[in-house]
């Protein structure tokens, strides 16, 4: 019986040790393999970064390039598991703001000032986009692509109605109204992941608290008592629900992904949408680049902020201190930020690249143009607010936008309890000095 | 005789070596990892810290456990779960094993029913998880469809959308992935049930029910612990539905311990504190299995056989 | 006993035809019910193929319809992702972890139901004490503990983990039926001069063929739908499994609806079909596993 089971016993033993043999892959003599983890899984930007990588590879045959992708709300999870696991990818993706000052602080971030300032780079990049990235005097990330948020409105159901792009809290309101009375959603709104929300929460409060009492607040550097105090967040969180109250989103938003809520827009069931200019030229791709406008969302009329701020931020790399091969990942970074691979960018995806003149009439499409012009006319940027406060705070702020949709929080009771966690959360960063 | 003690000393031996591996991989990967995780829940760390920076907190992440009210609404949940599994997945499942087994169908019909129920869990979580957010969806899901088809346009929800439906519209996928798999489990417990029990019980003329309850229960009331312990501890360690259909929203209100201890470690960077309910998951899952088992007598039993 | 007698002569009192009329209710009543339980548990699945095959407006606009024309472009840009790659790594993974399990259980089983040893009822809550212990407890620490163990994103941090876990419910199951085995084979075997390996293999492996194969089928599909480790213990897109991969597909195309349902239903349909034409195997090997106990 023994002899009738052997066999079978080997050919188990061959399996698992050919499995567990397999799994190490060999590297190649006097090669430097530099990881790079992004957060763009989707085909057409593969695309793109797998032509990068290929035309790198060409120029510089001793790097390697291996790259990894996961998508956007996994990237948040997965970037903190990398990083703990200690197997730091040597190029990795952030969001700018808190989000990569906390990479910064904990020393797991490369200082890159002495790569970039004095060269030729600082030409070749909008430097205004690097701002956000830096944390304590020094530079930690590098732009790849600017990005603001906009209000698009659908061209056809505008004319029909006889409106036109408002400019102030009042005229937006009344447009959604009319729009109403027609029976079309006046606007597209998709919050399955609440980031969705904390975009229009941030571009409130950008616009109705004072800019210094914002960083105050964000960066919990305030007095105490006076965190997120300030009446106009309250009323910015009142503002967003009076759009949910008075019917003006789609029904069931909390549970309507993003994504599905652009698919009605396009799909003409929708007047409004409040989208990236990012997805600019994929809306153009499936609904016409005509069929759209946009403007900048007229959110904070009245209000004490700046209203010539826009919300949007940019998307960039950092490089990871311990990196063993600081050198090699900059000259990727460098080749990749570079005036061709960044016109590329825009030909391939139609997305505004951080390199300076890369968006221009030949690379895009006019309404991108027009979108980067708005940017640089805007007096600033407001980062998101889902990545430029402590996470901790975000999650109950975040949360909290959700249940004022379902009606079950009160503007005043979600910032009762943002206060109480940013005092908290204040208090615990002081004692760790 | 030394060569006779060197024998018995070997033979001795034997049921160690029987059990090393397991010993093994069950230290390694299961009994380790949960002393360490004791100890981590002492700290404040998070995971980007490296060991030097760990504070030491002593029972602060504990007192926090009690104060949170996330924490409560999770436990909350995980109760739901665990009663609504029980009673559909396992006594449920028990009576339509029964019914297929009673004979009442042709054979023919019941290798469908039995086939067809089988198979939502045959499928990997997330293409349920996937599917159902699909069939919840507010506007153009199944349920809402049909609610509406139905002249019943008054119980349209937003199922995944709304603080007060969300948990249960997770708690029912789980339901329609699991029934027909215990139920399968049940056919063959009740399949080991002695035939000449239930032709003594008909010539005796006990109709269907009576022989449900006096012999099929019996007769699979070791299974029904078994399976209902899995159910329970199941129904206390849900994550994966639950991160793929809802990820604990809105507002917290579908959060599910596991669920939350992973937001808390991996994505809010409190390491320390996901270790503290992580510990506190071990406490309730062990004492509910060991009070199961007490219960039900089910190792002890063994033990006296 | 006393009461079922008394309903026999109640049911012998009733006229034939009467009889007939309820059996025949009865079955109506219970072929509903299980008609209705079938579209519950099949309908789903349907209607995603069905809308796999549309286009994305037209999911929106008639989510009912059959597709007018199928469009199978759909699934070719689903399959381009990978799809492939994410099944044969999770068969990579369920396999090995399945093997790893049933050697392993079935040793601890025959140990525990056939010896007595010092420290036996100890070893025995050790093992099946690990049936209480959530996986979630140690997620942290296995995290840190596979990293310094240098295979955090390989096979193997999946694989480990998976036996680990996967032992207690296989050696429970198995020891109960070991102890229900009579124990003549064995002691022939051992008169024929058989070691304790020799029993084991020759005897108890062999007897127990049901049983095991009933673990190994539910340790496969804890495995198959493991989704925690995975997602925590896996980085690369080229290791990922079934259930990660279409998550992380998911969440890269949420924007086409259509071609996540027919990414669903590729990755859905191997399962069903071996699932179909195994069935046969599957219930036998369950049904045997406990008509022989």
């Amino acid at each position: 019986m023994l002899r009738r089971y052997g066999p079978k016993f080997v050919v188990l033993v061959v399996l698992i040790s050919l499995l567990i043999g397999g799994i190490g892959t060999s590297a190649a003599q006097g090669q430097v393999t530099i990881r790079f983890f992004h957060k763009w899984p989707e085909p057409e930007h593969m695309d793109y970064y797998n032509w990068v990588i290929e035309e790198f590879e060409k120029a510089y045959p001793n790097i390697k390039i291996e790259m990894e992708a996961v998508a956007d709300e996994p990237y948040k999870d997965k970037i903190r598991v990398v990083m703990a696991s200690g197997d730091v990818p040597d190029i990795f993706f952030s969001w700018a703001g808190e989000f990569s000052w906390k990479f910064a602080r904990a020393g797991r971030a490369l200082p890159l000032d002495e790569y970039v300032y004095g060269t030729d780079w600082e030409n070749d990049l909008i430097m205004s986009a690097t701002v956000p990235y830096q944390w304590d005097g020094k530079l930690y990330g590098l732009p790849m692509r600017i990005n603001a948020k906009f209000m698009v409105y659908n061209k056809e159901h505008f004319e029909k109605y006889g409106l036109s792009a408002p400019t102030t809290w009042d005229e937006f309101l009344a447009v959604c109204a009319t729009l109403k009375e027609n029976k079309v959603i006046p606007i597209a709104f998709g919050n399955e992941f609440p980031w969705a929300s904390s975009h229009y929460v941030g571009d409130f409060n950008a616009k109705l608290v004072p800019g210094d009492v914002i960083a105050a607040d964000y960066l919990l550097q305030g007095e105490a008592d006076t965190l997120f105090t300030h009446p106009g967040y309250v009323e910015a969180l009142a503002r967003f629900k009076l759009l949910n109250d008075e019917g003006y989103f789609n029904e069931g938003a909390n549970a309507l992904q993003h994504s599905l809520a652009r698919a009605s827009f396009i799909a003409g069931r929708a007047g409004m949408f409040y989208m990236e200019l990012e997805e600019f030229q994929q809306v153009a791709d499936q609904m016409g680049a005509d069929a759209f406008g946009f403007f900048p969302f007229p959110s904070g009329t009245g209000g004490e902020g700046d209203q010539n701020l826009l919300t949007g931020a940019p998307d960039g790399f950092m490089v990871s201190a311990e990196t063993k091969h600081p050198e090699e990942a900059i000259t990727f970074l460098r080749f990749m930020l570079s005036p061709e691979r960044g016109a590329e960018y825009v030909r391939m995806l139609g997305i505004p690249s951080a390199v300076a003149g890369a968006v221009n009439e030949e690379t895009a499409l006019p309404i991108v143009v027009a979108g980067v012009e708005a940017i640089n006319q805007a007096s600033g940027m407001a980062l998101w607010l889902d990545t430029d406060i402590d996470i901790r705070i975000v999650e109950v702020y975040l949360p909290g936008m959700q249940a004022l949709l379902t009606g079950s929080e009160s503007p005043e009771s979600i910032m009762a309890k943002v206060h109480e966690a940013a005092v908290k959360i204040q208090a615990e960063l002081a004692q760790e000095g | 005789m030394p060569g006779f003690e060197w024998t018995r000393f070997k033979r001795s031996l034997t049921p160690y070596m029987f059990l090393l591996p397991a010993l093994v991989f069950m230290v390694v990967f299961i009994y380790q990892p949960i002393v360490q995780s004791f100890r981590y829940s002492l700290y404040k760390w998070s995971a980007f810290s490296a060991s030097e920076s760990w504070k030491y907190v002593g029972l602060d992440n504990y007192t926090r456990v009690i104060e949170d009210d996330i924490f409560y609404t999770s436990i909350v949940n995980n109760i739901w779960y665990a009663v609504i599994s029980v009673a559909v997945q396992v006594c449920f499942g028990l009576v339509l094993a029964a019914l297929l087994e009673s004979q009442i169908l042709p054979r023919l019909y019941n290798l469908v029913f039995r086939t067809a129920l089988f198979l939502p869990s045959v499928l990997a979580v997330t293409i349920v998880g996937i599917t159902w957010q699909l069939v919840y969806s507010p506007a153009t899901g199944l349920i809402n469809q049909l609610l509406e088809y139905a002249g019943l346009e008054a119980f349209k929800r937003t199922w995944l959308g709304e603080e007060g439906t969300a948990i249960f519209a997770i708690i029912g996928v789980s339901q329609w992935q699991w029934t027909g798999y215990i139920m399968i489990l049940f056919v063959v417990a009740i399949q080991a049930i002695p035939h000449e029990l239930y032709e003594a019980a008909r010539i005796d003329g006990a109709n269907g029910i009576q022989q449900f309850f006096h012999i099929t229960v019996p007769g699979v009331r070791q299974t029904f612990l078994v399976m209902s312990t899995i159910t329970v501890i199941g129904a206390f360690q849900v994550f994966d539905i639950v991160w793929v259909m809802t990820a604990g929203g809105p507002n917290h209100a579908s959060e599910t311990l596991g669920n939350y201890l992973y937001r808390v470690g991996f994505r809010n960077d409190e390491m320390g504190y996901a270790s503290a309910l992580a510990t506190v998951m071990f406490l309730i899952t062990f004492v509910l299995s060991f009070v199961q088992l007490r219960l039900g007598g089910g190792i002890q039993q063994q033990e006296a056989h | 006993m006393a009461r079922l007698q008394h309903a026999g002569r109640r049911a012998a009192r009733q006229p034939l035809d009467r009889y007939r009329a309820r059996q025949l209710f009865t079955q109506l009543i219970v072929l509903s019910l299980f008609v209705v339980l079938t579209v519950i548990a099949i309908y789903p699945m349907i209607w995603v193929v069905t809308n796999s095959l549309k286009s994305d407006v037209d999911l929106f606009e008639q989510t009912w319809a059959f597709p007018k024309e199928p469009r199978w472009q759909n699934y070719e840009r689903a399959w381009q992702f990978g799809i492939g790659r994410y099944i044969i790594n999770s068969v990579i993974v369920t396999a090995a972890s399945v093997v790893g399990t049933a050697i392993i259980s079935t040793m601890a089983a025959y140990a525990l139901a056939r010896y007595r040893f010092r420290g036996q009822t100890f070893l025995l809550f050790f093992i099946l004490g690990g049936l209480m212990l959530a996986p979630q407890v140690t997620l942290i620490p296995l995290f840190r503990t596979l990293v310094k163990l240098g295979i955090y994103n390989t096979y193997l941090a999946l694989i480990l983990p998976y036996i680990a876990f996967g032992i207690p419910f296989s050696t429970f199951l198995i020891r109960a039926y070991v102890m229900g085995l009579p124990r003549e084979l064995e002691e022939a075997a051992f008169i024929d001069g058989a070691g304790p390996w020799g029993v084991f293999l020759r005897v108890i492996v062999p007897l127990s063929r049901p049983v095991i194969a009933s673990a190994m089928v539910i340790e496969a599909m804890r495995a198959w739908n493991e989704f925690m480790f995975a997602l925590t213990f896996i980085e690369s897109d080229k290791l990922r499994t079934l259930t990660i991969g279409i998550s992380a597909f998911q969440s890269t195309l949420r924007a086409e609806y259509t071609v996540v349902m027919a990414g669903l239903a590729i990755a859905a349909i191997p399962m069903i079909l071996v699932f179909l034409i195994a069935q046969g195997q599957l219930i036998r090997g369950l049904t045997a596993g406990s008509l022989k106990g």
